[in-house]
């Protein structure tokens, strides 16, 4: 019972948070502000802040009368002007052919449903006080592509708490079928817990209980990266500034096209959010409040200091390099098997599929990154040990032919099988002695000739398209028998510029395929 | 008895009103404290104080069955109304006819069943109680039925509770005795209103937060 007491110290609670943080730090004319979209929508688009657009206001009866409903797009939003918790908002997403309009609850609507809804917020059922409102329809956001199977017909957004210009706690809120393609907590959508500094959801709550994945599409919750985070939580520092409110929620949505866009700001943030994060919201408070925050990017820094999840993630963006672990899973693109044995053809393939291949001396081994991604060729995905030891990367010979380089293999071991080989013989001498071949396979081949403690050996060196990390690079993997060891492919340091080693961690990839 | 209370009623006050007048602030401060400490919500402070004085004046039994019989009858009517799109007060005024009519109706049968107690009753405390709908049914509209409904019960747990304190006859004998006592409720309140701490309910609400919490 104590430990209990002790815990729900740092909770903040309904009385706490209206007597301590909002009466103090958000002035009435601030609420006002906040509580009136149009206005505040006004103020954070005059200081530069992407908002939705407008596409019209109408203000009272003689408006509606007038008002040009075939001036309005396929797809919108209507809302109250004073409305909360998401009341009195319908999300139209399509268009009919007889021009009705079709609404994220289900259903049509047509001109008169749309004419009677803004009459009933006309009423102010929708507003605060109940008092008359006016009515405004508003760009639809287009829905990011990754949030696509976590979210039911309507917008996921993202709430920021932001108090003394740090932001203290985020919260990733999913529309579902039964909230109607709301995200409000409260009409049953679902609040994912974000890990401040990475932008990564961790849990996730419905009906203030905690779940693990969508209840409609089943799927898993947590881990989900929201894409621009650091944008965000700064749109989210200058929402802040810009309102006024010292203890603020800022409601951000991604568009697909445009990126972060603030869909509002609230005075009084809900409480919610601390078991989406399973995390008591008070004792952060606490810990920023009297800070000296510079600016935005002063912000972020304590938010990611003192409320961050893991210290890798850390480091990849002070570094901007990902961390890799000593085993990680990869993919290495197959050869179109087509241009098998000829060989040639591989950099042709790679332009078809919009690929740029760095071309230079065979000196300048240094990875390219690959611009677009190779959706047309084929990849494998296999583990591979990270060797800092190794200056290149190296294959199985057995599985550069499963990638469809058999032909090349094979013609290279029939050259080179008379070749002598002394200890101090060079990469020129011995390219001389099969200039025409190497000419015939192009420039996706090469040579190299790796001293070791087992002596000197002559190798193909094969310019292979891989995805480490989810980065992707075009490394030379040189070519030889591993069938004897444990990993089919070594990364060596050549490709390993981009990325830092860190030999305790274990990859997620890794520890899920070896769960199941 | 104190000295002030006899003198009052020497002036020809009845004691029924200066102690109903004295109990006031003792119930309106017992709902804040429901609100405050526990968290039951409930429709502010007006609502449940009304509704605490028309059970005294109507009987708990009789109370709760016109409540029951205005909240549903309420809720209906809405429900069918909502598809003939009128506008809020004459709206409303409809929802109060067919109130008004289910609990004429209501007398009629309880009179019929020779339930004289309800027969009995002013009929003022049962004219409040119906004017009460249009909270219920404006927090229906704003909120949805789910809020509504769960407020509504909240409001009525409330004052149920508030009705078993003033009828307590410790209570009514110590306000009697000590109407001095009323100053000390300007403390609680004082107390009540600086109450920063988790109330009853977030300690529920909050639980996996809890157990979540290291250090």
């Amino acid at each position: 019972m104590f430990t209990f007491l002790k815990n729900s110290k740092g909770l903040l609670g309904m009385n706490a948070r209206n007597l301590s943080y909002i009466r103090p730090n958000n002035l009435q004319g601030a609420i006002h502000l906040a509580n009136n979209k149009l206005r505040s929508k006004e103020a954070l688009f005059k200081a530069g802040i992407p908002v939705p657009k407008i596409y019209g206001v109408i203000r009272n009866r003689k408006e509606l009368e007038v008002f040009k409903w075939d001036d309005l797009p396929k797809s919108f939003v209507l809302k109250p002007n004073c409305g909360s918790g998401g009341k009195g908002i319908k999300v139209i997403f399509g268009q009919k052919k007889d021009q009705s309009w079709v609404s994220t609850e289900g259903g049509k609507m047509t001109i008169k449903d749309l004419r009677n809804h803004v009459m009933d917020i006309f009423e102010g059922f929708y507003s605060f006080s109940g008092a008359s409102d006016i009515a405004f329809f508003e760009e639809r956001i287009k829905l990011l592509k990754i949030l696509k199977p976590y979210s039911y017909k309507g917008i996921p957004d993202i709430r920021v708490i932001v108090y003394n210009k740090v932001p203290v706690m985020a919260m990733l809120r999913l529309p579902t079928k039964e909230s109607g393609g709301k995200a409000n907590l409260h009409m049953g959508g679902i609040g994912l817990g974000v890990d401040i500094a990475t932008g990564v959801t961790t849990n996730a709550v419905m009906h203030d209980q905690l779940i693990e994945k969508t209840p409609d599409t089943k799927f898993k919750l947590s881990g989900i990266r929201i894409p621009q985070w650091k944008e965000i939580l700064e749109i989210a520092i200058k929402c802040q500034e810009i309102s006024k409110l010292g203890y603020i929620g800022v409601d951000i949505a991604i568009d697909s096209e445009r990126g972060p866009v603030v869909l509002e700001v609230n005075a009084h943030a809900g409480l919610s959010i601390q078991i989406a994060n399973l995390a008591p919201l008070k004792y952060r408070l606490k810990k920023v409040s009297g800070l000296k925050v510079k600016n935005e990017a002063h912000g972020i820094r304590i938010a990611q200091d003192l409320f961050g999840g893991e210290v890798e993630e850390e480091i990849e963006d002070i570094s901007g390099k990902q961390v890799l672990g000593i085993i990680e899973t990869i993919k290495i693109g197959i050869m179109n098997p087509e241009d098998s044995g000829l060989g040639i053809k591989n950099e042709e393939i790679g332009k078809e599929a919009g690929i740029e291949i760095a071309k230079g001396s065979t000196r300048s081994m240094e990875p390219t990154k690959i611009p677009l991604s190779r959706g047309e060729l084929e990849e494998i995905e296999l583990k591979a040990k990270i060797d800092t030891g190794a200056d290149r990367s190296s294959i199985d010979e057995e599985l550069a032919r499963k990638l469809g380089y058999e032909k090349v293999i094979d013609e290279f071991k029939e050259v080179v099988k008379d070749l002598e080989i002394e200890n101090n013989v060079t990469k020129e001498i011995l390219d001389e002695k099969i200039k025409d071949k190497l000419d015939k396979w192009g420039d996706d081949f090469d040579t190299v000739v790796i001293k070791s403690s087992h002596g000197v050996s002559y190798r193909l060196l094969i310019k292979m398209n891989i995805e480490l990390s989810g980065i992707k690079l075009i490394s030379k993997m040189s070519v030889t028998d591993r069938s004897h060891l444990e990993f089919p492919v070594i990364i060596g340091r050549r490709s390993l510029g981009r990325f830092l080693v860190d030999p305790s961690k274990k990859t997620r990839a890794v520890f899920g395929k070896d769960a199941k | 008895m104190s000295n002030i209370i006899q003198l009052i009623a020497s002036q020809g006050v009845s004691i029924e009103t200066i102690y109903l007048i004295l109990a006031l602030p003792f119930v309106a401060t017992l709902i804040a404290a429901f609100r405050q400490l526990i968290g039951v919500k409930s429709f502010g402070i007006y609502t449940p104080l009304v509704l605490t004085f028309a059970f005294w004046a109507i009987g708990i039994k009789y109370g709760i069955a016109i409540f029951l019989v205005i909240f549903i009858t309420g809720t209906a009517v809405r429900y069918i109304l909502r598809n003939f799109r009128l506008l809020y007060m004459p709206r409303m005024a409809i929802v109060l006819t067919v109130i008004s009519l289910a609990i004429l109706a209501l007398l009629a049968v309880g009179g019929y069943l020779n339930k004289t107690g309800l027969a009995a009753t002013s009929i003022l405390p049962i004219l409040i109680l119906i004017t009460l709908i249009e909270k219920f049914i404006s927090t229906q509209v704003e909120k949805g039925f789910r809020t509504a409904a769960v407020l509504s019960i909240e409001t009525l747990v409330i004052s149920i509770a508030c009705y078993y304190f003033i009828i307590w006859d410790i209570f009514k004998n110590l306000v009697l005795d000590h109407p001095e006592y009323i100053l000390l409720l300007f403390v609680i309140n004082i107390f009540l209103g600086r109450w920063t701490g988790i109330r009853l309910s977030e300690y529920l609400r909050f639980r996996e937060v809890m157990k979540n919490v290291d250090k």
